[in-house]
């Protein structure tokens, strides 16, 4: 009768074990306690030695395998004896086949660990008080200054902390559901003042005094990179404020308009064609020209274009704060980016800083990195105006969704074949769509066009624009 | 454990008796007449003149403890003085032939010892080396102030026996001027130039630490013997015991090999004054009589062990020179009991109510200083004029001596108000150093013919492979990999190193970290211990004063308490207390039990991190665990590392890059983000981290939260910035380990975060974890430790309640008054 040696299970939790050198092959005689085989567990390596005398008339598992703890491992008998009873799962025999791996323990995969973190969602809707109580909750130090802040009015507050406890989200909902103090009564607004304004609201007159309001200068200056700051805030002016209310009220959340233009795209096409040209007769090896290794998309031209435009229409390279705008000294693009998980948007940082190639090169990096989910979370924040292209996807026109607290979004629309009256003919040309959406809460409809405008007209004379930065 | 070593049951099992050679008992009688022609009467008159200035030194501290004045001179000592008035021709006798290569090691009452010992180095020193000494020492600072004494003491040796004592006072006093800026005081007080090292508060301290410095000797091949002086009241205390097992293993004639091979160089000098704080060793509190028995049973050579006539110093220098025969010779180790008496109190506030005064008066009959100088004169070595004049001398030196250590401006103390960090600046020394000495590392293999290093030559070190899929535990890189490649690369770089523990060698650890670091490494610098918590750590100690560096392990962190002493009173204090003079460069490695019940499965980090002086820090990824062994095995600071056996089988998870086979470094103290997330922080300590990030994806994939899940790594220090930041954003916190929660250094950091992030926080920065219990079964273990449902659980009753959730556990208000009150 053979006797099969089997994987022994040195320890409870001991699954499988690696074989690790064999002293023994098929045909050979072994004695008892002659040594077979070496196998390693995590922890240590032992030799497994003959329970008997005979031929070793079958082998399973190769070096290197890993085997499952108590599987046949090979089989000692006489020469000739039939060992195929003994066969083991997954193994073919004499070790000429594949044996069966061991299963992987672990089912995690690295998503586990290191999920994307989305952003965060309102946990559980913290309700709103119907009318204003007096404010006798315990606040936390946080939702005091979240209420400061955004002039919640904490009488609608309902704490859905422990104990009653307004915290941060419950002031979140008040301000959600609109209970705030006008913002001109703002910065000098305190709990519990009777407002008489509209629900409630506290307004200036409510505080018996008028707060100055500071008239700034909008223009951005020119600066070299390392001395500007990262953004400057200006306070808005009284009527923009006002504007702001008033657009607010009338369009709920916000007030989008969106703008719709097309552009003469023969300098671009012409560009990418020289490009393509000189590529051809192989002179992106000869003059190693970054520009001519990658020939930039359509896209890579408009992220360049926005990012040498923008910087001279400050109000649409902002954020819209409620009671200030956010005029940025840098440009950080937005790429509206369709992936399986629904829009992500990553950030080419500093875009008017770099070149096109670096511009195309880093907005495919973020596009494929958001594509498979493993973007840094940190790479998809602080963007100050967004692109989106649906060109591609063959659309003419629509209304791009602003992504707050930016003021702008511009959508880019396929090329059309246009007409042109020149000397009284028709001639025809390739003309690009632009939609720009903006919120004009922050920005009015004609700076807006302005911005459209001067971007037209830099992509009419794309190459000169290059030359010139 | 050895493999080359057979145990057969026929020999075990066989018949057949033990015998015992005679142990001595005050064999040697001389007097000065019989021992005339081999001592000059310089040399007599010498041991007069030491035994002479040790008792007035201790006088004068006594005079001033009780009266305030000594000849004149008014001053204050609130400090402790133990005084060993009455046992100075033991200390004389000892250093006798001692060189300033061998070191002693003392007790709290060591006054004598190390000045005997400083006595008989300045006498062996030149002239030019002496001043070398006094001038390089701090910089000349102590030297500066007896300098004026120049033209008083004439001679380059006066001047270093008036230096040694202003030193010693000085640092009695608490001066900045002391030997080591008035840190240690009486009971630390030591000076290495002459082999000094240090006396210790703790009973039978010195001990095992002697054993580490032996062993250093030894191991480094240095000259020199190790002198342990502990009292015959320190028979009573485990680590003595410890010590002398380490000091006796068969291993050293056994298993060492070539010049290792023989015994410790180590003398147990047991200074038998006969009193144990109040309680009387024999007759009283102990059993063995005379501590020379206690040698029959320690080893076949009975330790060598005679009883001296400590009140006879001709009796302990002929005794001393036989033993020191031995040691040189590796016959070691060697155990004396030098019977002497003391006549002064255990301290100042000792009342001698437990003696008779005819008892005390009887011994001063037989004073062994008089008795001495009536045998030299009665034998014509000296008139009495000579001894007269040697009196009078004494009394001026140690005069001048206290003149100049009471002066507020010549001997200051340290001014903490005007450098507030004085003492911080000498907590940790802060150096990274490699390698100790520049000696080739003794070795046995190249590194990479090395099997283990072969092995995992093939292993995967990241934890998923190309399409995220785990990679199987036997294929990939695991923690416990990482801590041998850690260890094994320290060996090959620094050749002072040493690491032993109580499965060290051919086992490999328990956890089998050191598996395969058996062929690679010889035997004296890998070794297994006895199961001697306490010496295990406490020679660490002892090694590393010495000049080395040593990775001891204590298997399981519930053993700490076994290593108690060496853990919180030696091993971190030892830098500061020798004002900088000493360096630690130990790590000490503590593996964090789990599966294993009440006693197997305690997190101790928080009794560590309670202790200033001590790094502490617990890594939870391979990646780390070699880059923060790396930092450790190179650092010059005591660093408590902790591991969870949690962990050993794991892969990285992390740094998708793998753990690189080469060395790095990690620098103690710098938490990381594990997972980032924006409402809510989760801080984890050690194998805690796992179970948050369980947590956390399940707090973002039910209910949206977006848990910041960071990992602290190390204890002490820690950088609080990156925790600031986060929890500044999030406005949440939970903080979590495996540790009982009550004292536990969540608190701390609690705290802290609660003081530095207070006007950010949304609600309280509230800790998890384990319960306060007895840690239960491996199968009840669930209901002990922090579970991924507990984090949820807490987030919902303690900081923001989630809709519709149902909590397991309970961490409401009424529920934490209630465990609060009935001691849970």
């Amino acid at each position: 009768m053979a006797t099969a040696v089997i994987m022994p299970r040195q320890g409870q939790s001991v699954e499988s074990c690696l074989i690790g050198e064999w002293h023994v092959k098929k045909g050979d005689q072994v004695k008892k306690d002659d040594p077979l085989f070496t196998y390693e567990t995590d922890k240590a390596t032992f030799d497994e030695v003959s329970p008997v005398d005979g031929e070793i008339i079958a082998v399973f598992f190769e070096e290197g395998d890993d085997v499952p703890v108590l599987l046949n491992v090979l089989v000692i008998g006489k020469a000739g004896e039939d060992w195929s009873e003994f066969i083991p799962e997954g193994a073919t025999a004499d070790g000429a086949g594949k044996p069966a791996p061991a299963a992987d323990k672990k089912a995690d995969t690295p998503a586990a660990s290191q999920a994307v973190a989305a952003p965060a969602q309102a946990q559980a809707v913290a309700p709103v008080s119907a009318s204003p109580t007096a404010v006798d909750a315990p606040i936390s130090p946080r939702a005091r200054t979240a209420a400061y802040k955004n002039k919640a009015d904490l009488r609608y507050a309902t704490g859905s902390g422990p104990g009653g406890r307004i915290i941060e989200r419950d002031v979140d909902a008040v301000v959600a559901a609109g209970h705030i103090a006008t913002s001109a009564a703002g910065t000098d607004y305190t709990a519990g003042i009777a407002g008489s304004g509209i629900g409630g609201r506290v307004r200036v007159d409510d505080l018996g005094q008028v707060p100055a309001i500071a008239l700034t200068d909008t223009s951005a200056a020119v600066a070299p990179l390392s001395q500007l700051p990262e953004y400057e805030d200006k306070k808005l002016s009284g009527i923009r404020k006002i504007i702001g209310e008033a657009m607010h009220s009338s369009l709920s959340d916000m007030a989008q308009l969106t703008l719709n233009t097309s552009f003469d795209a023969t300098d671009i096409i012409d560009f990418r064609n020289r490009l393509k040209a000189a590529k051809a007769k192989g002179l992106d090896q000869s003059l190693g020209f970054s520009l001519l290794a990658k020939v930039p998309t359509f896209n890579d031209i408009i992220l360049y274009a926005v990012s040498r435009t923008v910087l001279k229409y400050p109000d649409c390279n902002a954020h819209f704060l409620g009671d200030a705008m956010r005029f940025f000294n840098r440009v950080h693009l937005g790429v509206a980016v369709d992936t399986p998980r629904g829009l992500m948007v990553p950030v080419v940082r500093n875009a008017d800083t770099m070149s096109i190639s670096e511009i195309g090169a880093e907005a495919a990096t973020l596009a494929e990195a958001a594509q498979q989910g493993s973007i840094n979370p940190d790479l998809l924040n602080g963007s100050t105006i967004t692109i989106s292209n649906l060109g591609s996807l063959g659309i003419e026109s629509f209304t791009p969704v602003i992504n707050p607290p930016e003021t702008c979004l511009l959508g880019v629309n396929n090329i059309n074949t246009r007409l042109r009256m020149v000397d009284g003919e028709a001639v025809p040309y390739q003309a690009m769509g632009l939609s720009l959406t903006f919120d004009h809460r922050a920005v009015d409809g004609a700076p807006a066009a302005r911005f459209l405008q001067g971007l037209v007209k830099n992509l009419e004379n794309f190459q000169l624009l290059m030359m010139e930065n | 454990m050895p493999k080359s070593q057979y145990i057969a049951p026929e020999d075990v099992r066989s018949q057949s008796w033990i015998e015992f050679d005679k142990i001595p008992v005050n064999i040697y009688q001389k007097t000065v007449k019989d021992e005339k022609d081999n001592f000059s009467k310089d040399e007599f008159l010498r041991i007069y003149h030491d035994m002479r200035m040790i008792r007035e030194f201790e006088e004068m501290l006594m005079a001033i403890k009780v009266a305030s004045n000594y000849n004149g001179v008014e001053y204050n000592n609130p400090g402790p003085a133990h005084l060993s008035i009455g046992q100075e021709a033991s200390a004389v006798g000892q250093a006798y032939h001692l060189t300033p290569n061998d070191f002693i090691f003392g007790s709290h009452r060591s006054h004598g010892e190390l000045l005997a010992k400083s006595f008989s180095a300045i006498n062996k020193m030149d002239d030019a080396e002496l001043q070398k000494v006094m001038e390089g020492y701090m910089d000349g600072r102590a030297y500066s102030v007896v300098e004026p004494l120049k033209d008083k003491r004439n001679t380059v040796k006066k001047m270093a026996i008036s230096y040694i004592l202003y030193g010693v006072l000085a640092e009695i006093f608490a001066k900045e001027t002391g030997f080591n800026q008035g840190l240690g005081g009486s009971m630390h007080s030591y000076f290495l130039p002459f082999g000094v090292y240090p006396n210790n508060a703790i009973v039978g301290g010195s001990g095992d630490i002697s054993v580490g410095a032996a062993l250093f000797k030894k191991i480094n091949q240095q000259d020199g013997i190790v002198v342990a002086n502990i009292g015959d009241g320190a028979l009573g205390c485990g680590p003595v015991w410890e010590a002398f097992m380490m000091a006796t293993m068969d291993q050293y004639k056994e298993l060492w090999e070539g010049d290792m091979k023989g015994g410790l160089p180590i003398l147990f000098n047991i200074t038998n004054n006969q009193y144990a704080m109040g309680g009387q060793p024999r007759g009283e509190t102990m059993g063995f009589q005379y501590p020379a028995r206690i040698g029959a049973g320690l080893n076949p050579e009975q330790m060598h062990a005679e009883r001296i006539d400590g009140y006879n110093p001709l009796a302990v220098i002929e005794a001393m020179e036989r033993k020191l025969d031995l040691l040189r010779n590796k016959r070691g180790p060697v155990l004396l009991d030098v019977v002497t008496y003391r006549y002064s109190g255990h301290s100042p506030s000792d009342a001698n109510s437990y003696r008779e005064q005819t008892e005390i008066e009887a011994w001063q009959k037989v004073d062994s200083i008089p008795a001495f100088a009536r045998q030299l004169v009665e034998a014509g070595v000296a008139s009495e004029n000579e001894i007269k004049a040697i009196d009078e001398e004494v009394v001026d030196v140690i005069t001048d001596t206290i003149r100049l250590a009471v002066d507020p401006v010549k001997s200051p103390r340290m001014d903490l108000s005007k450098d507030p960090s004085a003492i911080e600046r000498l907590m940790f020394s802060n150096l990274n150093l490699p390698a100790l000495s520049d000696a080739k590392p003794d070795m046995l293999l190249a590194r990479e013919d090395v099997p283990r290093v072969k092995q995992l030559s093939k292993k995967l070190r990241y934890a998923y492979d190309d399409e995220g899929k785990a990679v199987s535990t036997n294929r990939v890189y695991q923690f416990r990999d990482a801590i041998f490649e850690s260890v094994l690369d320290a060996f090959y770089t620094d050749p002072t190193l040493i690491a032993y523990g109580e499965e060290n060698r051919d086992w490999g650890g328990a956890f089998a970290c050191y598996r395969g670091l058996t062929e690679a490494v010889p035997y004296h610098r890998l070794f297994n211990s006895p199961i001697s918590e306490g010496a295990i750590v406490g020679s660490a100690v002892g090694y590393a004063m010495a000049g080395g560096r040593a990775l001891v392990e204590l298997m399981y962190s519930d053993f700490l308490g076994r290593a108690g002493d060496e853990v919180f009173n030696q091993l971190p204090k030892w830098q500061a207390m020798s004002g900088g003079m000493l360096k630690m460069p130990v790590v000490v490695r503590v593996s964090v039990g789990s599966k294993y019940g009440a006693q197997h499965s305690q997190d101790w980090t928080s009794l560590c991190t309670h202790i200033p002086g001590l790094k502490v820090v617990f890594p939870a990824t391979p990646y780390d665990a070699k880059g923060m062994l790396t930092s450790a095995l190179r650092g010059t600071d005591p660093v408590i590392f902790f591991e969870s056996q949690r962990l050993y089988g794991i892969g990285e998870e992390f740094v998708t890059s793998g753990v690189p086979e080469e060395s790095y470094e990690i620098p103690l103290g710098e938490p990381v983000v594990r997972r980032q997330g924006s409402d809510v922080t989760i801080l984890t300590i050690g194998a805690t981290m796992y179970p948050a990030l369980k947590a956390a994806a399940e707090m973002q994939e039910k209910y949206s939260i977006s848990a910041e899940v960071i990992d602290a790594r190390s204890l002490v220090p820690f950088n609080y910035d990156l925790v600031l930041e986060s929890v500044k954003k999030t406005g949440k916190c939970i903080v979590a380990s495996d540790a009982c929660a009550r004292g536990s250094y969540l608190n701390d950091i609690a705290r802290t975060l609660q003081e530095l992030a207070f006007d950010y926080l949304d609600a309280p920065v509230t800790i998890l974890g384990s319960r306060n219990w007895i840690t239960p079964a491996h199968e009840l273990e669930e209901e002990f430790f922090p579970q991924p449902s507990w984090f949820i659980d807490i987030y919902h009753q303690r900081i923001a309640p989630i809709e519709g959730y149902s909590p397991t556990q309970s961490f409401t208000d009424i529920e934490m008054l209630r465990r609060s009150k009935y001691g849970f």
